[in-house]
């Protein structure tokens, strides 16, 4: 197994839409990208950047074209190697597409969670346990199992089509944007689900989202996309540190980063690597009895 | 080995992509593109000459490589249909015979008989099939669905007066080659979700008909749903914008006919004339026997 502490390694990759026809968009040029093991990379990057699209090579939904257009070597399986069973790299890197709600298929939820245990060829009873798990995983009281799937709310949906991919047990959880579109209930619960989930030894995870705060709250590090190469990778705080490039491309900060960096511009002192609303209060209150003092 | 680009649905449809060009064909008035297209079609499905088909086959292609789109597209999509049609041709090849009064035949085997009247009409029947699809991948990959549109909705004017309803009718043509396109990136799109929790549909591997089908079920359900919410959404957009149907409304873009288009109209039905002549006079038999005595 070459580098056990590797979860997803894509070096060098390329691709490009409709190749060899007159619509032929490239859409990777030459993208590096690490993720180790219990780690959380964020990907942020505009609309277009190619996100998508290198999220669906993690788990081999799109495979690298050949000689020359890059790797992808998933827990230590390239998937450039014909001879691999995929389903073995789908079970242990879980992909959740955006709006995952719209995909939910089955009439009862407990069968929709099923679905992946059930294609991994399980026993009635461990898909039953499974189930059960990721239900309780994501929130879902077991009973919800018999609901009928459009009955159920919006952040309901979602949550149980996140249950469908953690009921796989995947080491690897790949996020498209897990919070566009939910309320603010909906997305601080789902924060509060992620968490819990990577707090298990060996999981890592790999979130795109366009809110900052998902990305400061979760990853470890970012990768910046733009127009389907790596602008910028980093911690999360050096990331996030260079606003002016990142507002260049049309992207952002968190909430907590803009504050501290007006508080530093009026000549406070600010601790480096503040990037989570929680940081950001420390760091006020440490002020605020410089003050008294 | 697995196909690299194992789930685009989209490419697979070569009917219904407009590449944009802007040659000779993109400026054609839709409506002689659409008065040449019904003819094509009726002329090819009531043809019987191999050699006009084979030449009308011929000038499509031409048609395709001179408007600078994608030949190679329509003919994979083509090439997709041809095991169906050799199918069917089998089909005609040994039923045909026993029809004819006269049978020329050219080989036999127990109840199995091949003669040339058999070979000949499974042969029309791939082209006419040949030729119809390259005719309308050359028609969509030249004609906006707007113009289409536009088209449809100018021919049938003048039935208007009759009560025929020609804007609901060009909308609803319109709208339907819209939704192509989007069901076939809405079926690629959850066949990847399925796909990433364990399902299996037999990418790039053999497996039966039936099983297949079975696999595809699960994609339905949802892409049926969401095909009705599209339309709920449509309607609503539509209405916010004050739609109220064909009644009063005018026309952003009005068609009108050039030189260029009543030449196009002109050079179009005289070939589809030809074919229909070749095959009332059945030119076939009359060159056949002309080789003959040649040779």
């Amino acid at each position: 197994m070459a580098g056990s502490g590797v979860a997803i390694d894509v070096k060098r990759l390329f691709h490009a839409y409709f190749p060899g026809t007159a619509m032929e968009v490239p859409s990777l040029k030459g993208v590096d990208l690490r993720i180790e093991r219990e780690e959380t990379i964020g990907i942020i990057g505009p609309a277009g950047s190619g996100k998508s699209t290198l999220l669906q090579h993690m788990n081999g939904l799109i495979r690298p074209r050949g000689a020359g257009y890059g790797d992808v070597v998933v827990l230590g399986l390239n998937l450039s190697d014909p001879s691999i069973d995929m389903r073995t790299v789908r079970q242990k890197v879980a992909l959740l597409f955006q709006n995952p709600e719209d995909q939910l298929f089955e009439r009862y939820v407990g069968d929709d969670i099923a679905f992946g245990p059930r294609n991994l060829g399980l026993s009635k009873a461990e898909v039953r346990e499974r189930v059960q798990y990721a239900m309780d995983m994501v929130g879902l009281p077991f009973s919800f199992k018999d609901r009928i799937t459009e009955d159920l709310s919006g952040g309901e949906k979602r949550r149980a089509a996140l249950a469908g991919v953690l009921s796989m047990e995947p080491e690897v959880l790949v996020l498209d944007e897990p919070t566009a579109g939910i309320d603010p209930q909906g997305r601080r619960h789902l924060m509060e689900v992620l968490g819990k989930w990577l707090s298990r030894a060996g999981r890592s995870m790999v979130i795109v989202s366009h809110t900052m705060e998902d990305i400061a709250e979760l990853a470890d590090r970012v990768y910046v996309l733009v127009s389907g190469q790596v602008l910028l990778h980093g911690s999360t705080a050096e990331v996030f540190s260079s606003y002016g490039l990142l507002k260049k491309y049309g992207l952002g900060i968190p909430t907590a980063v803009e504050i501290t960096r007006f508080l530093k511009k009026e000549g406070f002192e600010i601790p480096p690597g503040v990037v989570r609303v929680k940081q950001a209060v420390q760091s006020i209150q440490g002020i605020l009895h410089g003050r008294k003092i | 080995m697995a196909g690299r680009s194992d789930f685009t649905v989209s490419i697979k449809l070569g009917i219904g992509q407009y590449v944009a060009t802007n040659s000779f064909f993109h400026r054609i008035d839709p409506r002689v593109k659409i008065v040449i297209g019904v003819l094509l079609i009726g002329a090819a499905v009531s043809g019987n000459s191999l050699l006009g088909l084979g030449l009308i086959f011929f000038l499509i292609w031409c048609g395709l490589l001179v408007s600078r789109v994608q030949a190679r597209l329509a003919f994979i999509t083509l090439g997709k249909m041809l095991p169906y049609l050799v199918f069917l041709a089998l089909i005609q090849i040994f039923t045909v015979p026993r029809f004819h009064e006269s049978p020329n035949v050219l080989w036999q085997w127990r109840i199995l008989i091949v003669t040339g009247q058999g070979l000949i009409s499974g042969s029309l029947l791939i082209l006419r099939f040949s030729v119809i699809m390259l005719g309308l991948s050359l028609f969509s990959y030249t004609t906006t669905t707007t113009q289409l549109l536009h088209g449809i909705e100018h021919l049938l004017r003048p039935l208007q007066r009759l009560r025929f309803p020609a804007h609901e009718l060009a909308l609803v043509v319109n709208i339907s080659l819209r939704f192509i396109p989007i069901l076939a990136e809405e079926a690629e799109k959850l066949m990847k979700a399925q796909a990433s929790r364990g399902a299996d549909f037999g990418i790039g591997r053999r497996m039966g008909f039936i099983k297949r089908m079975r696999r595809m079920f699960p994609l339905f359900i949802p892409l049926f749903v969401q095909s009705l919410k599209h339309a709920y959404r449509l309607v609503e957009a539509m209405e916010a914008r004050c739609y109220t149907g064909g009644r009063g409304r005018t026309n952003l873009i009005n068609l009108r006919a050039e030189r260029r288009d009543y030449i196009a109209l002109v050079v179009g039905i005289i070939i589809i004339g030809g074919l229909v002549t070749a095959g009332l006079f059945n030119i076939d038999a009359f060159v056949w026997r002309i080789f003959n005595t040649r040779v």
